[in-house]
């Protein structure tokens, strides 16, 4: 059963069970019902000439059913609660609102565009898409949660599918293991957001966003680095080519956004802490180390992670500075900036326009999706700001750089269907960030802090001088540098490793002893110990 | 006829005839069918009311009088019926894709009826009989044909059997203390013996050490449904006590007792599963730490933690089930289910993988699993006590995450240009498809098996209440 209401974080006023136009779910039950559809038609009718068309006309629907999300915003939906609610206080609730919807059409605009544009690369699996169109559905149903618990499902249904999409698709034991050490970095943070709902349910109320407590919001702020690799940094995934350019996009992007619309959640009133400068100080770090790393690499897919930690590390900055809707900017431009630059694969020179659009929105100038991004709604000083401006430049330089390359393919080769469908594929999300910084949030229309953006805009302008000249002549950044190696936290592991294997001497003492021959005997010691310290105790 | 002969007898009788039979199909289909039926049964059924059936007319009275002793399965009784048979047709069908589907069966049946006796019978001390009985049936079904029993076998059999004078003596003290209850003295000595008599039938830590090694040495499946078996009757047994007693209820020690108990198994089962390189171990370390959950759930606000005890129940069949039979899948085609031996298995038994996995993942308490929504409820209802005790048990949760980390770490070690294939059968996949599918609708609506258990508080007075 569906619960409907207009008034969320409030008693509710009228509760309509369904049925009523479900707008929230719409998008989702289109992208569901297409990736089923794609599945069974791949079965059943292995010579189905239209899965693209199919695709694609589900994907734009949805993208279409996001902008309905408008019609009444703010809106909830809830399904059936938990039961029984003695020991439950819980049910999965989405909300629409000012917060979730830049997040919702920025990954509706990310399938659609992912879609649209793999006419031009061999990826002509109907599997594929509909894998595109799950992540997605799953992806708007984290952005939207309304409450940590239904946030941390929806996180969950996307780690699972992305360790079920690595492993299939990673080969070799090393970089299988990153695999699996990515997933749990990402379940720590969920259990992070676990331990925060306890820390309410300690205090009498199961936590909401509607009303984080104080103490909180710091605990979720780090819940969501740790999943981004933020706090502490570390790049779990060696390589980025086995995924290329469509699934592994949606999947990079998905997933980074899935994590960051936390943050847009958390209220500047509940990050009360005395760790912000040190967390300041460790954003910093690793925005200017991602940031430096996708300018110098190879090509824009090998830097895809250090562009999610780049972004994400800003997004984590305006949080941190209590500005949660200049997370919410740094976030879609994460998935817009970026899926603009990585489904440029195939290039030509009138279109190169596109990709460098998202300049515009990556600028924080006036009226762009990033306006509010420097704006700090706490006491933080505006001084903390200064390390992530160059920071900023580095990944507008990196996006210069990367989309002034060849690319895969030439786009002139193509048929001339595809050479007017594949730029509006692109122009699709171009155009979403423009409409972004103008109209449907909180973040439209806003002036910002003009000078921090004018700084960051003639840092890149100065970079782009530099990168253009001198760096193109030194060799890219290897993926195995040292650096690389730092930041990719072996020598933590190591440390964890030698832990582990002390612990592990120590466990295997206790179990050889009480399951060796003299074990018996060992267990009624033990017993006795246990129970002189019970009477003790007692006493 | 009596509800005792009904669910009682006629299993124990009809898996004695099983045990004659040959073909495994055959067996497999019977032991199904009648299970669910009596399942079925007990879900549908009135006690004490005269049904009719075309002409035919019948009443299924409560109580039979047999050698002096009652046997009372009254209305209240029948949900936990239909949990346990309902429950035993889970695994008998799970078991019917491996090659221990014949012993397990017929044997497994028998146990079940044996163990319903115990919850049956008056005087309960004769409980304690009966328990030993279905342990001594137990050994042939774990015991591995060819090979000299394990250690575990006999550790098994000896901490259970340890268990048998505790509680008959504890019996007997216990209707001194009925003829005379200001008998402190008395009162104190029935309450060590109780808790010594359970800390041998839980397999409490230190008295843990057979389940491991049975978990090592035995068919997966088979140890499987022993570790669900007992440890779920004697959970029952133990609150049949609580809620008998209300000296031993209102004791102001027992709050504390039951805390440390718990955490201790779930520590200490949690953290040692993180340790191990045997897949059958951890599953075994899991189950430590489940009894732990559920002696952690007896301690929380009456009715609440009554609620909490049976929500794990459902979740945690399934979770062992599934584990279980992936296992067996593995002990098949692998050389042993230690953690050098599995690597890579996931190119060719995606199926196995992905349940054992998943089922480790939903019994540490992963969102969106079976697991979850009890996990987070105790969590929490721990935490509004104490924060360090919900610490521990978060301990204990993410030593058993961890060891699913290796796990996964191991399987998917594959060389490089490994295939993708499926080396399971048909049924298998059929089997763990369904296994998958429950798993992840349990975790996102728990409201769904309500029905399942909303009468069973009704089997406790006072506790229900």
């Amino acid at each position: 059963m569906l619960y409907f209401t207009c008034n969320p974080g409030k008693e509710a006023t009228f509760l309509i069970q369904y049925p009523r136009i479900m707008v929230i779910l719409l998008p989702i039950i289109v992208m569901l019902l297409t990736a089923v559809t794609l599945f069974v038609m791949r079965f059943v009718r292995p010579n189905f000439k239209y899965p693209w068309m199919l695709a694609i006309g589900g994907a734009t629907l949805a993208l279409i059913a996001v902008f309905f999300w408008h019609l009444h915003m703010p809106q909830s939906i809830s399904l059936a609660p938990w039961q029984p609610a003695t020991l439950f206080s819980f049910s999965p609730t989405w909300l629409a609102d000012g917060t979730s919807w830049p997040y919702a059409l920025s990954l509706a605009a990310l399938a659609a565009a992912v879609i649209w544009t793999s006419i031009v690369r061999e990826e002509n699996d109907p599997a594929a898409w509909a894998g595109v169109l799950l992540l997605t559905a799953l992806g708007i149903l984290a952005v939207a949660a309304e409450n940590p618990l239904t946030l941390i499902l929806a996180w969950s249904a996307i780690d699972l599918a992305e360790l079920l999409a690595m492993l299939r698709s990673t080969e070799g034991e090393e970089r299988s293991r990153g695999v699996v050490i990515a997933f749990a970095a990402r379940v720590t943070g969920t259990l992070l957001v676990i331990w925060v709902n306890l820390i309410s349910i300690g205090h009498g109320n199961p936590i909401d966003f509607t009303a984080i407590p104080a103490s909180a919001g710091i605990y979720l702020l780090i819940a969501a680095g740790l999943r981004l690799g933020i706090f502490p940094l570390h790049l779990p995934y060696r390589k980025e080519n086995v995924l290329r350019r469509g699934f592994g996009t949606s999947l990079r992007l998905i997933s980074a956004a899935a994590s960051l619309s936390l943050l847009a959640r958390i209220p500047a009133s509940a990050l009360q802490s005395s760790l912000l400068p040190v967390l300041l100080i460790l954003a910093a770090l690793a925005a200017l180390y991602a940031a430096w790393m996708w300018l110098r690499a190879s090509d824009e897919i090998i830097g895809r992670p250090f562009w999610v930690l780049g972004m994400a590390s800003l997004a984590v900055a305006a949080s941190l500075h209590g500005n949660p809707t200049g997370s919410i900017g740094w976030g879609v431009m994460l998935v817009l900036g970026g899926g603009l630059l990585f489904l440029f694969s195939a290039r030509q020179r009138n279109i190169i326009w596109l990709p460098l659009l998202s300049l515009w929105g990556l600028s924080a100038l006036p009226f762009s999706a990033t306006a509010t991004a420097w704006e700090a709604g706490n006491h933080v000083s505006w001084l903390y700001i200064v390390p992530f401006l160059p920071a900023q430049a580095l990944l507008m330089t990196g996006v210069i750089r990367h989309a002034l390359h060849p690319g895969e393919t030439s786009l002139e080769s193509q048929e001339r269907w595809t050479k007017f469908l594949y730029p509006n594929g692109l122009f699709l999300l171009a155009g979403i960030m423009l409409l972004l910084g103008i109209w449907g949030w909180n973040g439209a229309q806003r002036i910002g802090l003009v000078w921090a953006a004018i700084v960051a805009d003639f840092l890149a302008a100065g970079f782009t001088a530099l990168a253009l000249t001198v760096m193109i002549r030194l060799a890219p950044l290897s993926t195995t540098s040292q650096w690389t190696r730092i930041f990719r936290l072996d020598w933590v592991y190591n440390t964890l490793a030698a832990v582990y294997e002390f612990f592990y001497r120590i466990a295997e003492i206790i179990t050889s002893s009480l399951e060796g021959e003299g074990g018996l005997l060992w267990s009624l010691l033990l017993l006795a110990l246990l129970l002189s310290i019970f009477s003790t105790q007692a006493h | 006829m009596s509800a005792p002969f009904l669910w009682i007898f006629l299993p124990f009788i009809l898996a004695g005839i099983l045990s004659l039979l040959r073909n495994q199909k055959v067996i497999t289909l019977i032991a199904c069918i009648f299970t669910l039926l009596l399942t079925l049964a007990a879900w549908l059924l009135p006690l004490d009311t005269v049904m009719t059936i075309g002409g035919w007319s019948f009443k299924l009275t409560s109580s039979l009088n047999i050698l002096g002793r009652r046997l009372v399965l009254g209305p209240a009784d029948l949900s936990l019926l239909a949990l346990i048979y309902g429950s035993a047709v889970v695994w008998f069908v799970a078991a019917s894709v491996t090659k221990s589907a014949r012993r397990l069966n017929s044997l497994g049946l028998a146990i079940v009826a044996l163990l319903v006796a115990a919850l049956a019978v008056e005087p309960f001390l004769y409980a304690a009989l009966l328990i030993e009985m279905a342990v001594l049936l137990s050994v042939p079904l774990l015991f591995t044909p060819g090979k000299y029993p394990g250690k575990g076998l006999i550790r098994f059999l000896i901490f259970q059997t340890l268990a048998m004078p505790f509680i008959l003596f504890s019996g007997w003290l216990l209707a001194g203390i009925d003829a005379n209850p200001g008998n402190l003295g008395l009162v104190q000595q029935a309450a060590i013996l109780i808790a010594l008599g359970f800390t041998f039938l839980l397999a409490i830590f230190p008295f843990h050490s057979w389940i491991p090694l049975l978990t090592e040495e035995s068919s997966p499946i088979t140890v499987g449904f022993i570790l669900w078996m007992f440890p779920t009757v004697a959970l029952f047994f133990g609150l049949g006590f609580l809620d008998h007693y209300s000296w031993l209820r209102d004791a102001p020690a027992l709050n504390n007792i039951l805390t440390t108990v718990g955490l201790l198994m779930v520590v200490s089962g949690g953290i040692l599963a993180a340790f191990q390189k045997h897949l059958g171990r951890i599953m075994g370390y899991a189950v430590i730490m489940e009894t732990g959950f559920s002696i952690l759930t007896i301690n929380l606000a009456k009715s609440v933690g009554l609620n909490l005890f049976l929500t794990l129940l459902i979740p945690r069949t399934l979770c062992l089930v599934v584990w279980a039979l992936s296992l067996n899948i593995f002990k098949g085609h692998s050389p042993s289910l230690l953690l050098n031996d599995i690597k890579g298995l996931v190119r060719t038994f995606p199926f196995a993988t992905s349940g054992l996995v998943l089922a480790n993942l939903a019994l540490a308490g992963m969102p969106l699993l079976a697991g979850f929504p009890s996990h987070q409820a105790i969590w929490g209802g721990l935490a509004t006590s104490s924060y360090s005790i919900v610490i521990w048990a978060l301990v204990g949760s993410l030593g058993l995450f961890f060891s699913a980390v290796r796990v996964m770490t191991a399987f998917s070690a594959a060389p490089e240009g490994a295939h993708w294939e499926s080396h399971e059968t048909v049924a298998q996949r059929v089997l763990l498809s369904i296994g998958f599918i429950a798993l992840f609708l349990l975790g996102l609506f728990p409201q769904w098996v309500l029905p399942l258990w909303t009468k069973l508080p009704a089997i406790f007075s006072h506790l229900g209440q």
